[in-house]
C-alpha cells in the first residue's frame, strides 16, 4: 500500500516535471511578449515578473500600429523599426490559406489513394506504396532548387496556390499511410455486407468507409495543419510577398538587431490558430471509432 | 425466394483451384449448411454465390436468373457474416435500413420494414443505439435484421454465431431457425460445427478439399457416412475406427482386427481377405453382459450419458451408455456393436462399403 502510494506521487512529480519542462518556453515566451524592452533586456538580471506589462508587441505585429507611435522605450540601442514592416497581418492570414487548403488537399488526395491501395487489388500496389513512403527521404532542401524553377515556370512562384501544392506535396505521402492504416483497420467485411446492401464502390467509400475513418482523418489533418503551419523552408523559397508566419518572423530579425517583443508576440500569437483548429478536431481524435462495428 | 443452383462451378486463385466443379442445388425454401474444416472451400463457395468472388468457370442462378458476373447488390440476396459487420456510425435503425436507404424506398415503407424486423428479432428496445452499446448476441440480431428487412431471394450466412459464447450459440441457432420456419426464404448457411449443421439444416453438405464429399438429410450423412472423411468428421465423440481383414470364420463372414473377432451384420458387399476399416459410432457400442472384453481408461460422464474411453486389445475406442452405472478405470468390461450399425470402409478407397439390396 504504502509502496504504491510513494509510486503514485512519484509519477505525479515527474509529469508535473515534465509538463514544466514542456510549458516553460512557451509561457516564457509569452511572458515576453507582454514585456517592455527594458524588461527583456535588464543588465541587472533575469525579470520575471517584476515589470508592467505592455501590449505594444501586439499593437505593431497584429493591429498594424507603427511601431514608433507606440513606443515608450528607446529602442536606439536595439535597433529601430522601418515603417510597419513589422505588421504580422497578413502573413498570418497567408499561414491559414495555406495550411487549410494543403490540410484539406493532402487529407482528400491521402483518403482517396489510401482507400484505393487499401481496398484495390492491383499489381505493383506494394511498389507504390513504398514509392510513396520514399518521397519522405528526401529531405527538401534537395528538391528546393528545382521546384523553384517548376514553380516560377509555372507561375505559381509567390502566390498562395504554390505554396498550397508545395505543402500538399509534402504531406500527401505521410497522410497517405497513415490513413491507409487507419482503412486498413475497418475489416473488408464492411465494405462486402454495404456492397450486398445494394451500395456501388463509391458509396461504401462515401457512406461507410469515410464516416468510419473519420478519427484518422482528423489525425491526419492535424498533422498535416501542424506541418503547413510550422513549415519554413519551401516558404522562404517559393515565396517573396506572400509570407507565412514561420519567414516573417525571420525578417524581425535584422542587421540592426533582433526585436525580440515582436517575434515573441507574434510567435505567441501564432500558437492559437493551430490550438483552435486542435480543439476543433480533438472530438474525432478518439480511439475505437469502428468499435461495435466487429467481433473484436 | 428462389432456388440456388450452382454447376460445375470452378474457382481458381491464380494456379491454385480451390473449388473443384462443384454442383449444388439448393431448392426453394430449403435450408441447407456447407459443413466441412477450414480451408474446405465452404466460405469461398458462399462468397462467390453472394458475388463477392468471381468464379472461373461454371454457373451459379438464383432463381431463373443466371448471375454470372453481377455486381452482388444486383442478386437480391442478404448475407449475416461472422464479424456481424455492422456500420459502427449508425444507430440500429440505420444498419437495417440502410439498403433501403440506398434504393430510394419511402420513407414510410423503410420505417414498417424496420420495425417488423425489429419486432421478429426482439430489437425494438434497441433501435437507436449504437452498434458499440449492444451485446454479441443482440449486433448479431442487428445483423440479421439488416439481412431480413429487405425480404431477400436468398439468405447467406457465413458462420455467424462462431463469435458467440456456448450459451448464446445455442440460442441463436434456435432464432435463426424459428426465423427460417417463419419466412422461408431459402439459406445457405456455412460453419465447421456440425452441431450446427446438424440441427439447422434440411440438407447439409459436407466439403472437404473443394470437393463436396457428401450431401444429405443430417440424419442420412450420420447414419450412411459415404466415406472414411464424413464417417470421422460427424459425431462426437467420432466414430472408432479399426483397421482389420475380412476372414470366414465357420461360413460367417467376420472382421478380424489383430485378435479380437469382429461381428458384422449380413448382406454386406465383402470378399473374404479384404483389408477394411471397421466402424462403430461410440453410441452404438454398448456396455453389456456379453461381446468383446475392454479395459476402461477414463470414465466421462457427461449428464444424460456416460463416455468410456477404453482399450480394446490395444486397440483406444469409445462406448457410451445411457445407464448410470458406477464404472472405475482399470475395470474390464465387455461391450458389444450393435450390428445393424456397424459401418465398412474399402481400406485403399475409404469408401463405405455398401449393403447388398
Amino acid at each position: 500500500m504504502e509502496s504504491s502510494r510513494f509510486s503514485v506521487f512519484a509519477r505525479y512529480v515527474l509529469a508535473i516535471a515534465i509538463v514544466l519542462m514542456f510549458v516553460f518556453p512557451i509561457a516564457w515566451f509569452a511572458l515576453t511578449s507582454i514585456k517592455p524592452i527594458s524588461a527583456i533586456f535588464d543588465k541587472d538580471g533575469v525579470v520575471v515578473f517584476d515589470f508592467v506589462p505592455t501590449y505594444e508587441n501586439y499593437q505593431v505585429t497584429l493591429f498594424g500600429q507603427q511601431s514608433i507611435d507606440v513606443s515608450e522605450n528607446s529602442r536606439s540601442d536595439f535597433g529601430t523599426s522601418g515603417g510597419n514592416s513589422y505588421d504580422g497581418r497578413s502573413s498570418i492570414v497567408s499561414s491559414l490559406i495555406v495550411a487549410i487548403g494543403s490540410t484539406f488537399l493532402a487529407t482528400t488526395i491521402g483518403l482517396l489513394a489510401a482507400y484505393g491501395l487499401s481496398r484495390l487489388q492491383f499489381r505493383g500496389s506494394q511498389g507504390m506504396l513504398h514509392w510513396i513512403l520514399s518521397q519522405r527521404f528526401l529531405p527538401p532542401i534537395a528538391i528546393i532548387i528545382p521546384m523553384v524553377f517548376i514553380f516560377r515556370d509555372l507561375g505559381l512562384r509567390d502566390t498562395h496556390l504554390g505554396l498550397i501544392i508545395a505543402h500538399t506535396l509534402i504531406n500527401v505521402p505521410i497522410a497517405v499511410l497513415l490513413l491507409k492504416s487507419f482503412i486498413d483497420d475497418i475489416p473488408r467485411d464492411i465494405d462486402e455486407a454495404a456492397m450486398i446492401d445494394g451500395a456501388t464502390r463509391l458509396q461504401v467509400f462515401w457512406k461507410v468507409i469515410m464516416p468510419m475513418a473519420k478519427g484518422g482523418m482528423a489525425a491526419t489533418a492535424v498533422l498535416c495543419f501542424i506541418f503547413s503551419w510550422t513549415e519554413f523552408l519551401l516558404s522562404l523559397f517559393l515565396t517573396n510577398s506572400i509570407r507565412t508566419i514561420p519567414v516573417k518572423i525571420t525578417t524581425f530579425v535584422t542587421s540592426t538587431g533582433s526585436e525580440w517583443g515582436y517575434i515573441s508576440a507574434l510567435g505567441t500569437s501564432a500558437i492559437i490558430p493551430g490550438f483552435i483548429f486542435i480543439l476543433l478536431v480533438q472530438n474525432h481524435l478518439v480511439r475505437g471509432l469502428t468499435m461495435g462495428a466487429i467481433k473484436d | 425466394m428462389a432456388s440456388v443452383n450452382v454447376e460445375k462451378l470452378v474457382k481458381k486463385y491464380g494456379d491454385l483451384e480451390v473449388l473443384h466443379s462443384i454442383d449444388l442445388d439448393v431448392e426453394d425454401g430449403q435450408f441447407v449448411v456447407l459443413l466441412g474444416p477450414s480451408g474446405c472451400g465452404k466460405s469461398t463457395l458462399l462468397r462467390t454465390i453472394a458475388g463477392l468472388e468471381s468464379s472461373t468457370s461454371g454457373d451459379i442462378s438464383i432463381g431463373e436468373r443466371n448471375v454470372n458476373g453481377m455486381h452482388p447488390k444486383d442478386r437480391n440476396i442478404a448475407m449475416v457474416f461472422q464479424n456481424y459487420a455492422l456500420y459502427a456510425h449508425m444507430k440500429v435503425r440505420d444498419n437495417m435500413a440502410f439498403s433501403m436507404h440506398l434504393n430510394k424506398t419511402p420513407a414510410a415503407r423503410i420505417e414498417e420494414r424496420v420495425n417488423w424486423a425489429a419486432s421478429i428479432l426482439s430489437l425494438e428496445p434497441y433501435l437507436d443505439r449504437y452498434p458499440k452499446e449492444l451485446s454479441g448476441g443482440q449486433r448479431q440480431r442487428v445483423a440479421m435484421g439488416r439481412a431480413i428487412v429487405r425480404n431477400p431471394d436468398v439468405f447467406l450466412f457465413d458462420e455467424p454465431l462462431s463469435n458467440l459464447d456456448a450459451k448464446l450459440r445455442v440460442q441463436m441457432r434456435t432464432e435463426i431457425k424459428e426465423l427460417h420456419k417463419r419466412l422461408k426464404t431459402t439459406t445457405v448457411y456455412v460453419t465447421h460445427d456440425q452441431i450446427e449443421a446438424m440441427t439447422m439444416a434440411d440438407v447439409v453438405v459436407i466439403m472437404r478439399d473443394g470437393h463436396i464429399e457428401q450431401m444429405g438429410s443430417p440424419m442420412e450423412i450420420y447414419d450412411n457416412p459415404a466415406n472414411l472423411f464424413v464417417a470421422e468428421f460427424i459425431g462426437s465423440p467420432g466414430m472408432n475406427l479399426l483397421a482389420g481383414k475380412i476372414v470366414e470364420d465357420s461360413g460367417k463372414m467376420i472382421c478380424r482386427v489383430g485378435e479380437l473377432d469382429l461381428p458384422l451384420p449380413e448382406q454386406m458387399n465383402i470378399s473374404a481377405g479384404q483389408d477394411v476399416l471397421y466402424g462403430i459410432r461410440p453410441e452404438h457400442l454398448i456396455p453389456s453382459e456379453t461381446g468383446v472384453k475392454a479395459t476402461i481408461n477414463v470414465v466421462e460422464p457427461t449428464g444424460p450419458e456416460t463416455h468410456l474411453f477404453c482399450h480394446m486389445s490395444g486397440h483406444d475406442v469409445c462406448a457410451v451408455s445411457r445407464e448410470r452405472m458406477n464404472w472405475k478405470a482399470d475395470e474390464v468390461i465387455l461391450v458389444e456393436p450393435t450390428l445393424e450399425y456397424v459401418h465398412l470402409f474399402d481400406a485403399q478407397t475409404k469408401e463405405a462399403i455398401k449393403r447388398k439390396t
